[in-house]
């Protein structure tokens, strides 16, 4: 059983993290993972920096190398998904309410995708993971012991990048691709009622959460305001040198025949 | 995991929309089950018996809680005498230990009783023997609650409906 991969890494000590690919906190009781040879590979970040074009370009990317992919995103259960997006439609959630459908989302797709995946080696690349839950709950001043406890089920992925932007670049670009929504814009939050300002003082505050957590949980921060290609190859060079890495570690042990 | 949150979720609803408010008010709040449901039936399940705990810690902690005790067989023979169609997840069915109902649901209720024998001394709940009549129940359900409340306890009334 080698739960305990490391992924120290030259260009990045601080990752030197013990326990991705297992629990963050106490292990799901019936769930134990045995060592599975899958990855998780998760890709952070606000609205507008580019997640999903990012993930598109590395599944390609992964598969011509040879390697199984699965994408996993935001909640996106079957189970949960048509309940989340009628309760947002009906405005009767409260931030404890919103955050537990997140949290059975999230559970949905660790039972049914995220660790059939991983015991069948294949690599999950996830849009948005547990942090996205940890920096909405954040700014709407959800307990962050309870928040974490709550999230204790979840597996530390073995690479978790953050696509980091600045406030005024991610205001541009999502008013330039679908313009702001009731939910992006913390409205729930009353702010105030100009969307605009609604919207930028709620980015504001993610941001930081997302700071904040950023050592916590050894995120790899990328400048999401350069070209998607460079950003690619960064992400592409760094995924790169884990896969060798691991590799080159499950070589010494072979299944026997 | 998902049958544990999901069920956390609508008791969330409920806590910051029918309890919290009449609590507020200075009204009395009686809850048919509990947290410790959720307790004794999510860890029956096999999920994390802290991790569940802290799950709920936001709930309001009760000032009384009552807990109705009776063996699995008698249960059982109760909801069978009534021809009470066992439900699937009551019945455990999801766990996969039987595929016979009334099997299944003997193994998987019995755990959730052992399951609530522990929260017994953990959270403090007062016991009522529940394989007697409904009389006595009654009685002793209400001789807790007058109790605690500092009420008078008015069992004549009781008597006069029995």
């Amino acid at each position: 059983m080698t739960t305990n991969s490391s992924t120290t890494s030259p260009e990045n000590p601080a990752a030197a993290e013990p326990r991705v690919g297992t629990y963050y906190g106490n292990p799901i009781p019936y769930l134990p993972l045995d060592g599975y040879p899958g990855k998780i590979v998760a890709i952070e970040g606000t609205d507008g920096v580019g997640r999903s074009t990012q993930i598109r370009l590395l599944r390609e990317w992964l598969e011509v190398q040879g390697y199984g992919v699965v994408e996993t995103g935001w909640t996106r259960s079957e189970l949960m998904q048509p309940t989340i997006d009628l309760a947002k439609a009906s405005n009767t959630l409260n931030k404890l309410t919103f955050q537990l459908l997140y949290a059975t989302d999230f559970a949905d797709r660790l039972e049914k995708e995220i660790i059939p995946a991983l015991k069948a080696g294949f690599i999950v690349l996830s849009d948005r993971y547990i942090y996205t839950a940890m920096a909405r709950a954040g700014v709407r001043g959800i307990d962050r012991t309870w928040i974490r406890n709550l999230y204790g089920f979840a597996i530390a992925p073995h690479l978790v990048f953050y696509l980091r932007i600045d406030e005024k670049t991610l205001i541009r670009r999502v008013l330039q691709s679908r313009g702001m929504d009731y939910w992006e814009s913390g409205m729930d939050m009353k702010l105030g009622d100009d969307i605009y300002e609604s919207f930028r003082a709620y980015q504001r505050s993610l941001l930081k959460e997302y700071a904040s957590m950023a050592e916590e949980y050894n995120f790899r921060v990328l400048d999401a305001k350069r070209k998607v290609e460079v950003i690619q190859d960064e992400l592409r060079r760094q995924i790169g040198a884990f896969l060798a890495m691991e590799d080159g570690v499950a070589k010494p042990d072979p299944p026997p025949l | 995991m998902t049958f544990s949150l999901l069920h956390a979720t609508d008791f969330a609803d409920r806590l910051l929309y029918n309890i919290i408010p009449p609590l507020k008010a200075g009204m009395i709040v009686l809850a048919d089950r509990y947290a410790f449901t959720a307790f004794s039936r999510d860890t029956a399940r096999g999920v994390d018996r802290q991790w569940v705990r802290e799950l709920y810690s936001f709930a309001v902690k009760p000032d009384l809680a009552v807990y109705f005790r009776v063996p699995i067989e008698v249960s059982t023979e109760r909801l069978l005498a009534r021809r009470v169609k066992l439900k699937f997840y009551e019945a455990g069915m999801d766990m996969g230990w039987s595929n016979n109902l009334v099997e299944s649901f003997r193994m998987f209720q019995g755990k959730v009783l052992d399951e609530y024998d522990r929260l017994v001394d953990e959270f403090g709940l007062s016991v009522v023997d529940a394989t007697g009549s409904i009389t006595d129940q009654q009685r002793f359900f209400r001789k807790l609650v007058s109790q605690h409340l500092e009420i008078k306890n008015d069992n004549e009334l009781l008597d006069d409906i029995a």
